[in-house]
């Protein structure tokens, strides 16, 4: 929002004892972020009051004209102009040779011919208005040769607020609220508005409002005999330099006034008006809005009707037929206030947000109203002295608003600030802003302006944030917790999670990506997945939350292939399973084809390696019931540990892996993480070894049409006090090299045991029906 | 006998000067000392001698043997220091990492600091209900921020939360008071992409109750922790702002690293940049929570780790972070 501080100082006491080019560091400090500060008048000078004393015709040009302008020398000066609004005795806005308008120089100039000395301005040129109808037109009184910028605004300082940080203050989507604010943080005071008080002793306008939750409050009034509907200079360089268009007197007071007090309001022209009422639309009604947009009404907008008609969409925008006409000398003012939910509403199911319905949806004080239309009849009527009031100011107002009062005790305003506060200064605070407030012995009792109570100030609290913000949030001093040292009840998960990620880059390499909590569904279109699951409403794709990390990863997988031809991801993330969340650890394995079983054994590996190193657990695999049809249905592995599933190893398809690239393997891992965090650590014992030195003794077993899996069942099988462990430490084709670890408590192991158990062991191999390179 | 030993002697020292391989040592050492060797066989013929004999020469035989035996010793050790291994010592072969996240690296560092000013750290849940993420935090119905157009709502009632400070109710719940958590984990906002904005990232939560806790003390965890993070003696202010589960509620600047505090387009010329939304525990949450208000008071934060992680390593596009780009993840070696 813009705002302009000559506005500003019209509502304030002495105004010229503050800093207005500085003070918007501290408002941003104290009230609202102030985005920027741009210092207006200085882009032209040397423009006087001059007045057309001769006006002929241009020979060389159809529209342009030769005058004579006085403007105080001793001679009028020769200037050439192609406005078509010259006459003799206009008085205007001269620029003189050598003056400038944004950094150019005025020379004196042929025009078609003629010398053009210095040039006559519109309000566009020298940047003050956006009007380029014609050159300004001075009132008669001015003075010839006097500079301009005497007469109009023209100097002033723009101030631009961040809007989002005024969302909780519908207070200070005017001027006169920002004022107050000045007012409250540089301790001056805040002048009341001129007004023009309103007899009632004429008739009421016919206005009903029908839903008095959604329309709280409906001011009107009827003003006759407007003659004059020209906006004075001042104002339209006002409007201009808040960043509204001038259109006519009428409509521009409308806008003056939400510009001043926030309230925006709708003069009709009154010809069309018979009665208002205020009520909900049909469903799927057409009407047309004054921007010439058909729009489609649901049941839920509330709208304004005149007669039976549709008249205007409730705080949001009014209709072609009640615009204000050139020949309008009579109209029907609407100050109203409504609900802002329901406004915020209708504005965003019809994507039309206005400045009217922005501060509506801010909710607004209904108790501004009939002030605001005073406030504009006083103003209309300073360019209308001839205007004749022609009804009752008419308020529908069902449920009045009433102040509120908050006790707020002086413990908790100590304790929060860390500091006491004199009675004087807290009461100073808040008067400022437009509370009431009566000193206690241990509190304080405020009244809460209604003007502050519709949205930010319910509660003690809120009173609390006022008086630390004027008092300066830059006064607080940080000041360190106290010291505390109960144990605190404790959560792993975080550190359990950042043991295992950084274990996993650290030791096997791996890269951590993040990935979304969604399916990629056009990745599983294209992998023909179909998956059924929470779905986010309002969306088409990418809407299926994920159950499987590891394949909500494969697109990652896709994109990695592009440049690496094997690489390790890995990703700790939720995943939405039988409605709930659950935290899941996916690793992926990627390589060329035939490196298949390596990543297969690697991915056994790791887990192994994860719960070996971190749970002290050991780890089994036991073959995977895979129902998933983009796994490998024969191979994969469910790990358990303690008995209990805690993952699974499964490698992708190969038409699945295909698609993502050619030739490739890829083995996930999927761990239950809620699981895995849950899961004791095995206290780690010391074992006592034997004094007597252990002897190891490497066998190859050749397996023809059986595997690893059988042959550790017939090593089971095969019993000996010597055995101390075994293992299997390669596996070259067929052949399987298991060394066993063999030792005694007792003595150290003498070649005639060592023969004993070799032949035994070789007996066990044979009797099992596999062979043993001897 | 004299002449005979010491030429025995002489031999095997230029032998073995000679032999420059350990098979031809050992083939030396059983010529002239083992068992065969003439050595040892004079040894044998000693108890053939006179007694005479045998005391003349007894202890020079052995004592012969014995130097011979240790001039092959000597050799063979001499041998075994003199096989130093060559290689080419310039082979220089490119570093393979793995990387950590680089949310997860900022994460780590920033609960790390907290956990030193006494902050647990927890985690919730990413699919929350309405009353977690809404209504318990003091959000009511008709509120803004309620609105479809911000907020991922689900088929079964439920929301991809919009916000950590879900975990504040959770960790209420949970502890009860007094309490000092923090959350870091993942948000959700339905958002058009692109290099500034992402419909998920991440954020940390902070929240602090005990009796007596005021604004200061807010001030001082955030102007520390910034501290920490950034390795730099940054400034804090404190700014009004508005979020419904606090009151009074602040937005928090910091100094801006770039330039100083001077200005610049960075911070838009103000020489701070927003980084926190703060404020002191409203009542309503407090009391959704189970902690009587007129007990306790409290202060809670939250602020992007996204963002300050794209700030801390200068990312400039936000969308690389949930690319699974490992060619640019890479980059993030472990911390």
């Amino acid at each position: 929002m813009l705002i302009s501080c000559n506005k500003l100082k019209s509502h304030i006491k002495n105004p010229e004892d503050i800093d207005w080019l500085n003070i918007w560091d501290t408002f941003t400090l104290r009230t609202a972020e102030v985005e920027k500060v741009t210092v207006k008048g200085d882009t032209f000078d040397n423009v006087v009051v001059g007045e057309i004393k001769e006006c002929i015709p241009h020979p060389n040009s159809d529209h342009m004209h030769i005058l004579q302008v006085d403007y105080g020398d001793k001679e009028p000066i020769q200037v050439v102009c192609g406005a078509n609004n010259v006459r003799v005795g206009l008085k205007t806005a001269y620029i003189k040779v050598g003056g400038h308008i944004d950094g150019m120089e005025i020379k004196a100039r042929p025009l078609r011919g003629i010398l053009s000395n210095g040039m006559c301005c519109s309000g566009r040129e020298l940047g003050i208005s956006d009007d380029h109808n014609g050159i300004i037109e001075a009132p008669d009184d001015w003075v010839v040769g006097t500079d301009i910028k005497d007469y109009l605004p023209v100097r002033d300082i723009i101030v631009e607020i961040d809007n989002k940080s005024l969302t909780n203050r519908p207070d200070l989507w005017g001027h006169y609220g920002i004022a107050r604010e000045i007012c409250a943080i540089t301790n001056h005071e805040l002048l009341p508005l001129d007004i023009l008080e309103i007899e009632n002793n004429k008739e009421d306008l016919n206005i009903v409002i029908k839903d008095d939750n959604l329309c709280y409050r409906y001011t009107g009034l009827k003003i006759d005999n407007i003659k004059n509907n020209k906006t004075p200079l001042e104002m339209q360089i006002f409007l201009f330099y808040v960043g509204m268009r001038s259109i006519s007197l009428l409509v521009d007071l409308t806008n003056v006034l939400m510009m001043e007090l926030g309230t925006p309001m709708h003069a009709f022209d009154a010809r069309v008006v018979k009665n208002i009422e205020v009520g909900l639309a049909n469903e799927g009604d057409i009407y047309t809005t004054l921007d010439g947009v058909e729009r489609s009404l649901t049941s839920d907008m509330l709208m304004i009707k005149n007669g039976d008609q549709y008249f205007g969409i409730a705080g949001v925008m009014g209709g072609l037929d009640s615009e204000i006409l050139p020949d309008t000398t009579s109209i029907f003012l609407e100050s109203a206030c409504f609900n802002a939910a329901s406004i915020r509403r209708t504005a965003t199911n019809l994507g039309l947000r206005t400045e009217a319905s922005a501060r509506y949806e801010k909710s607004l004080d209904p108790n501004m109203t009939d002030l605001a239309i005073k406030r504009l009849a006083y103003l209309l009527k300073e360019q209308n002295p001839d205007m004749v009031i022609a009804s009752n100011l008419t308020d529908i107002y069902p449920r009045k608003l009433k102040e509120e009062q908050i006790i707020l005790d002086k413990k908790t305003l100590s304790i929060y600030m860390g500091r006491t506060l004199e009675d004087e200064e807290v009461k100073n605070i808040l008067e400022k802003l437009g509370f009431k407030v009566k000193i206690e012995n241990n509190y304080y009792d405020v009244t809460v302006p209604t003007f502050r109570a519709t949205k930010d100030i319910k509660i003690k609290e809120d009173l609390i944030e006022e008086i630390a913000r004027i008092y300066g949030l830059e006064n607080f001093i940080p000041k360190p917790l106290k010291l505390d040292l109960t144990v605190k009840e404790h959560e792993t998960i975080f550190n359990q999670e950042y043991e295992v990620k950084r274990l996993l880059a650290e030791k096997y390499n791996m890269h951590e990506v993040h990935s979304y909590i969604w399916y990629d569904t056009d990745l599983l279109k294209e992998l023909n997945i179909e998956k059924d699951n929470i779905k986010i409403l309002g969306k088409e794709t990418n809407n299926i939350l994920r159950d499987d990390l590891s394949l909500s990863l494969m697109n990652i997988v896709r994109e990695n292939f592009k440049n690496y031809a094997n690489f390790k991801i890995f990703e700790i993330g939720t995943v939405i399973n039988n409605n709930s969340n659950k935290r899941v650890l996916s690793i992926i394995l990627t390589d060329k084809e035939t490196n298949l079983e390596n990543i297969y054994n690697e991915a056994k590996n790791i887990v192994k390696y994860i719960f070996k190193v971190l749970k002290n657990k050991e780890v089994t695999f036991t073959n995977n019931v895979n129902e998933l049809p983009y796994y490998n249905d024969t191979l994969g592995k469910m790990i358990n540990v303690d008995e209990n599933k805690i993952g699974q190893i499964n490698v992708l398809t190969k038409s699945c892996t295909n698609k993502l690239s050619k030739k490739k393997a890829i083995v996930t891992i999927d761990i239950d993480f809620d699981k895995y965090v849950t899961l004791p650590k095995e206290e780690i014992l010391s074992k006592e070894i034997s004094k007597y030195p252990e002897v190891e003794l490497d066998y190859t077993i050749i397996l023809e049409d059986k595997k690893y899996e059988d042959l550790k069942e017939v090593l089971k099988t095969f019993l000996s006090k010597l055995i101390r462990s075994y293992r299997l430490v390669e596996v070259y084709e067929n052949k399987y090299m298991i060394r066993y670890t063999l030792g005694s408590d007792f003595k150290t192991l003498e070649q005639k045991d060592l023969q004993t158990f070799k032949d035994r062991f070789i007996k066990h191999i044979k009797d099992n029906g596999l062979k043993i390179i001897e | 006998m004299e002449e005979k030993l010491s030429k025995l002697k002489e031999e095997l020292k230029e032998k073995l000067a000679t032999a420059t391989k350990e098979a031809d040592i050992l083939n030396i050492k059983s010529e002239y000392v083992g068992k065969k060797s003439e050595i040892s066989s004079i040894l044998s013929s000693l108890k053939d001698m006179s007694i005479e004999d045998k005391k003349k020469y007894g202890s020079l035989i052995n004592n012969t043997k014995k130097e011979m035996e240790d001039l092959v010793t000597a050799r063979l050790e001499e041998l075994e220091n003199e096989s130093e291994i060559t290689f080419d010592d310039t082979v220089d072969f490119e570093l393979v990492t793995g990387s950590l996240h680089p949310v997860t690296i900022i994460a780590h560092e920033i609960t790390d600091i907290l956990k030193r000013m006494g902050f647990t750290v927890v985690s919730g849940p990413e699919m929350e209900s309405e009353y977690y993420n809404f209504e318990a935090l003091n959000v009511p119905k008709d509120h803004p921020a309620r609105d479809m157009q911000d907020t991922y709502f689900l088929d079964n009632g439920m929301v991809l939360r919009t916000q950590t400070s879900d975990n504040q109710i959770h960790a209420m719940e949970n502890f009860g008071a007094p309490l000092r958590i923090c959350a870091p984990g993942r948000v959700f906002r339905n958002e058009d992409l692109d290099a500034n904005h992402e419909n998920t990232f991440y954020q940390i939560e902070g929240m602090v109750i005990d009796k007596g806790v005021t604004i200061e003390n807010l001030l001082y965890v955030m102007q520390n922790l910034l501290k920490e993070v950034f390795h730099e003696d940054v400034k804090v202010r404190l700014r009004p702002g508005f979020f419904p589960f606090t009151e009074p509620s602040y937005e928090m600047d910091m100094s801006c690293l770039i330039c100083g505090g001077k200005g610049c387009p960075t911070c838009k010329n103000s020489g701070w940049i927003e980084m926190v939304g703060s404020g002191m525990v409203h009542p309503n949450v407090l009391r959704a929570g189970g902690i009587n208000p007129e007990e306790y008071t409290g202060f809670a934060f939250g602020f992007g780790l996204t963002r300050l992680a794209m700030m801390k390593y200068k990312i400039n596009d936000i969308r690389v972070l949930n690319s699974g780009n490992i060619r640019y993840l890479k980059e993030f070696n472990l911390k």
